[in-house]
């Protein structure tokens, strides 16, 4: 630093006085705070309302795709993973009565999985009557 | 109540005591609140970019490495924020003729000519200020309000040191030539 510049930026300190800060105006931490503590409340009802239709959506996109899934499965011991599955529920022995409903649908399903299906549909009523228990505060 | 320092409210606030938060922010609403007015040269919008900066910094508390300063690190926030906001928003500049001439000017009610000469110093560096660039404003402010070294300032600016030293130099001599021009302008006035 030559003499020039030492010159200079003492003259700059001249007029610069540190202690001469602009404090923040009064109530500023208040504000400050009011602003966190809206910002740590839960979100918007519009967004949470977006999340939980989505949970929904998700649940009846599987379930149709497994009901879809059970109408498609062929009765073919050729087909290897779907056949294999076929096989496996029917021989599984169950205590519950036997289910025939293929005069009524024209379905070849083992009764098994009309008894999977009905859990299922127990289940999600169980999770509705749940939900709405335990989320009513939302 | 004497302030505990940084770390330990920052830890309160990230146990999920919120409120601790006020403490941080009663340490350095005064420092962030000048540094956001000396460069951006208005009391209303340094009060909106300085709470905007302790609210960035709340948000972005889970990323502070407690090894670090958090002053640096919040100061970092402070001069982003007001910089990008200022450059978003290219303000008209004060001409010369606009500066009062004389400390008597900023003689109040509740002042003497000390205070007033303090007050018209203060108003000369401001004026002066609004003459360099945004960035220059930051630099000096960091340097003689905040009283902060070349590496610290390149800490919080993200600019390198002997670049620093270089845009501190042109900022002091342009602060300088105003200062000079308008101290000479008060003899003229007073002939």
């Amino acid at each position: 630093m030559n003499s020039q510049e030492i010159y200079k930026e003492d003259l700059l300190r001249k007029y610069i006085d540190p202690e001469m800060i602009e404090e923040a105006p009064k109530g500023f931490t208040s504000k400050v705070m009011t602003q966190i503590q809206l910002e740590s409340k839960p979100l918007p009802v519009t967004q949470t309302l977006r999340e939980k239709s989505f949970v929904p959506v998700i649940s009846a996109s599987v379930t149709v795709l497994l009901i879809a899934a059970a109408f498609l499965i062929p009765d073919n011991k050729s087909a290897s993973l779907t056949s294999l599955f076929l096989n496996l529920s029917k021989n599984l022995k169950i205590s519950l009565p036997e289910v025939d409903l293929s005069s009524v649908f024209r379905l070849t399903l083992p009764s098994v999985m009309i008894y999977v299906f009905l859990g299922i549909l127990i289940l999600t009523l169980f999770d509705r009557a749940l939900y709405h228990i335990f989320h009513r505060e939302k | 109540m004497d302030y505990k320092g940084d770390i330990y409210y920052i830890e309160q606030v990230l146990a999920g005591k919120n409120n601790a938060f006020g403490y941080i922010v009663d340490q350095h609403k005064n420092n962030a609140f000048n540094l956001a007015f000396r460069i951006c040269g208005n009391h209303e919008e340094a009060e909106e970019l300085a709470q905007d900066s302790f609210l960035k910094a709340y948000r972005a508390l889970n990323s502070f490495k407690m090894k670090s300063s958090f002053a640096t690190w919040f100061y970092r926030i402070v001069y982003n924020t007001t910089i990008s906001h200022v450059r978003l928003k290219k303000k008209g500049v004060l001409s010369l003729e606009d500066f009062p001439a004389d400390a008597t000017d900023f003689i109040g009610t509740n002042t003497n000519e000390e205070e007033a000469e303090k007050e018209y110093r203060n108003s000369l560096v401001n004026f002066a200020l609004q003459k360099i660039t945004e960035e220059e404003r930051g630099l000096i402010s960091l340097y003689y309000y905040e009283d902060m070294s070349t590496d610290e300032i390149a800490d919080v600016t993200g600019i390198s040191k002997s670049n620093i030293k270089v845009r501190l130099f042109r900022a002091r001599k342009k602060m300088q030539e105003i200062i000079e021009k308008t101290e000479k302008k008060k003899l003229i006035y007073h002939e």
